[in-house]
């Protein structure tokens, strides 16, 4: 297990390493000149050019260019926003949270809704019931995202007036409408999963064992099946928190939400080099970080694995 | 072949798949579905006269009737031309999408499996790298490089799904490598370039077929995606992404500028799905590499 978690952490270093190259050179890989495409075709002086050169720290030689953008992102420093002069780092620490209740809001709907009809349809495989969820779990994987929720907003805020379509806070009433958007689509995931993981432990033999025991019904898909179909979901879980940060870019713009994924699309659209960096270098580091303590969980709960 | 010699006694496997997919009912649903769907937005000059792009501001906002199908926009647009024409451009951009995607990563995967070495230490290091990130937030950060557009959309998503098909195919290229048959090919002094298209990439194409049509799907939704945030398509051009972000200002007084290319790509998508689900359970009794190559 030891070995398995150097290597694990070795690796993910390794990939943070070539991820933060990757966000380091968007400034570099921008067709033609990066300072005429930030400050645009408007007539600027060359002391301008010269300055934001500078600030960027373009006239170094590229090596010691990354040296010092990956000394300071480990110090916290991601530099300066080129819009509004404001430290990246606390635009990024500002907007944050509201993009993580926004996640954990999702999940926890995705996991809830998910499983109960994941659930409830293996054990009613083969009925309409069961069919009936995979339908609208096939449903769910193919509604964008963007749609839904404007269909949401169409029901819930223009002809029931329950929830607000700007979602400003992360009151229960703001959250619902934006959580409830990026978690469907996951609740599907979730449903499938759950109900594939289920019948699968159902057929097993301890099962089948723990019946002829005399076991209750009830205590044996409690005791023996759930408990065991679920750790495959548990894990997949930690991957999907991932994904809906991803996901997170489309909500926050469609509810006009704070949150870092509005924060990016706007710095594209701004040109805003620094931000879009800092942005992706900081959902990328997380996104790795919560793959490798999904692995050594995984590996952790499940010795089969860890013997291989 | 001659035309003199007989039908060969057994299935093709191609031949076989396709009567498996006839078998399924979801595999029927969607291939009904999708054919209807683009049968439908390629006869959109047979099915409406109107200009997709033209400002009429007197019929601006009205709901749909007759004479306008699917209403109108803010600017008097009729919006059944332009969900016809803009679904053909949302398929086409979902396509492209994963065209590149696939033929650059099932090469690197092809490259890397069959070579091995630094190279495939080196390419897997850097799918690592690109799969580090969201797939969307993927997309958005070449965007951010190349600039917004519909070109620079289709190259963001192929881009962001290269690391699945050149994962999935060097995995198989390394349980190939191994077969028997590829061993002889190589004893009998095939070039590696022959060896790789003519034995390896056939064989892994069966499992790849799965994530080929998963992926568009995908794809399109990404493209929509793209469009809705407003990095791709530039106005006036109609794309049901694009549509839905410009009917979005008027969720309140016009729900069918949002209702009806949203239910487009929607549909479109779920009928690839129901395909690639139906494509997924027919090979998964299949093994690899059975030896058929």
């Amino acid at each position: 297990m030891f070995s398995y978690l150097i290597r694990r952490l070795l690796t993910s270093l390794l990939v943070l390493l070539g991820v933060s190259g990757l966000v380091f050179s968007v400034i570099h890989l921008v067709p033609g000149d990066v300072t005429m495409a930030i400050l645009g075709r408007q007539r600027v002086t060359e002391e301008r050019v010269a300055e934001l050169r500078a600030q960027l720290g373009l006239d170094d030689p590229l090596p010691v260019q990354f040296g010092r953008y990956l000394g300071n992102a480990l110090s916290g420093d991601l530099g300066k926003s080129i819009r509004t002069g404001q430290p990246v780092a606390a635009s990024i620490a500002t907007q944050l949270p509201s993009t993580a209740a926004l996640a954990f809001a999702a999940l926890a709907l995705a996991l809830a809704l998910g499983g109960a009809l994941g659930i409830a349809a293996a054990l009613r495989h083969g009925t309409w019931f069961d069919t009936l969820v995979m339908a609208l779990s096939v449903s769910g994987l193919s509604v964008p995202t963007f749609w839904m929720g404007l269909l949401l907003i169409l029901l819930f805020s223009v002809q029931l007036g329950l929830f607000p379509s700007i979602s400003n806070s992360s009151s229960p009433r703001d959250l619902f409408l934006p959580a409830l958007t990026l978690g469907l689509p996951e609740a599907a995931v979730v449903a499938r999963m759950v109900r594939a993981s289920l019948l699968d432990v159902l057929g097993k033999e301890y099962i089948t064992a723990a019946r002829a025991k005399g076991l209750p019904y009830r205590l044996v898909i409690l005791k023996h099946a759930l408990r065991n179909a679920l750790i495959p979901v548990v894990t997949f879980a930690g991957l999907q928190m991932a994904y809906l940060l991803g996901g997170a870019t489309i909500v926050e713009t469609m509810f006009a939400r704070q949150g870092i994924g509005r924060l990016a699309v706007q710095a594209i659209f701004n040109r805003d080099y620094p931000l879009v960096q800092g942005v992706v270098l900081v959902t990328a580091a997380v996104y790795v970080l919560i793959n490798t303590l999904t692995d050594i969980t995984y590996v952790a709960i499940n010795p089969r694995i860890r013997l291989k | 072949m001659t035309a003199a010699l007989p039908n060969p006694p057994v299935d093709s496997p191609g031949r076989r798949l396709l009567r498996q997919l006839w078998r399924s009912r979801s595999a029927r649903l969607g291939g009904l579905l999708l054919l209807t769907l683009v049968a439908v937005l390629y006869a959109a000059p047979l099915l409406s006269d109107k200009d997709p792009n033209k400002n009429v501001p007197s019929q601006a906002l009205r709901p749909p009737s007759l004479a306008h199908p699917m209403g109108t926009d803010h600017v008097g647009r009729d919006t059944f031309t332009r969900f016809l024409y803009g679904g053909q451009l949302s398929l086409r951009v979902g396509l492209a999408g994963i065209a590149i995607g696939a033929v650059v990563g099932i090469t690197l995967g092809l490259v890397s499996g069959y070579f091995g070495g630094w190279l495939d230490a080196l390419v897997s290091w850097l799918t690592d790298v690109l799969m580090a990130f969201p797939d969307i937030l993927l997309a958005l950060a070449i965007i951010a490089i190349l600039g917004p557009g519909l070109t620079n959309a289709m190259l963001a998503i192929g881009i962001a799904f290269v690391p699945s098909f050149m994962r999935l195919t060097r995995s198989n290229v390394l349980v190939l490598r191994e077969m028997t048959y590829i061993e002889a090919a190589r004893a009998l002094g095939s070039p590696d370039v022959r060896i790789l298209l003519g034995h390896v990439l056939p064989n892994a194409l069966r499992t790849l077929f799965v994530l080929l049509t998963l992926g568009i799907g995908s794809s399109i939704l990404a493209g929509a995606a793209l469009n809705f945030l407003g990095l791709g398509a530039e106005p006036p051009t109609a794309e049901w992404g694009a549509m839905l972000n410009a009917g979005m200002k008027y969720v309140r007084q016009a729900w069918w500028l949002t209702v009806f290319p949203g239910a487009g790509i929607f549909l479109a998508v779920l009928a690839i799905n129901l395909i690639g689900d139906a494509l997924s359970d027919a090979l998964a009794g299949t093994p690899l590499a059975a030896d058929e190559g």
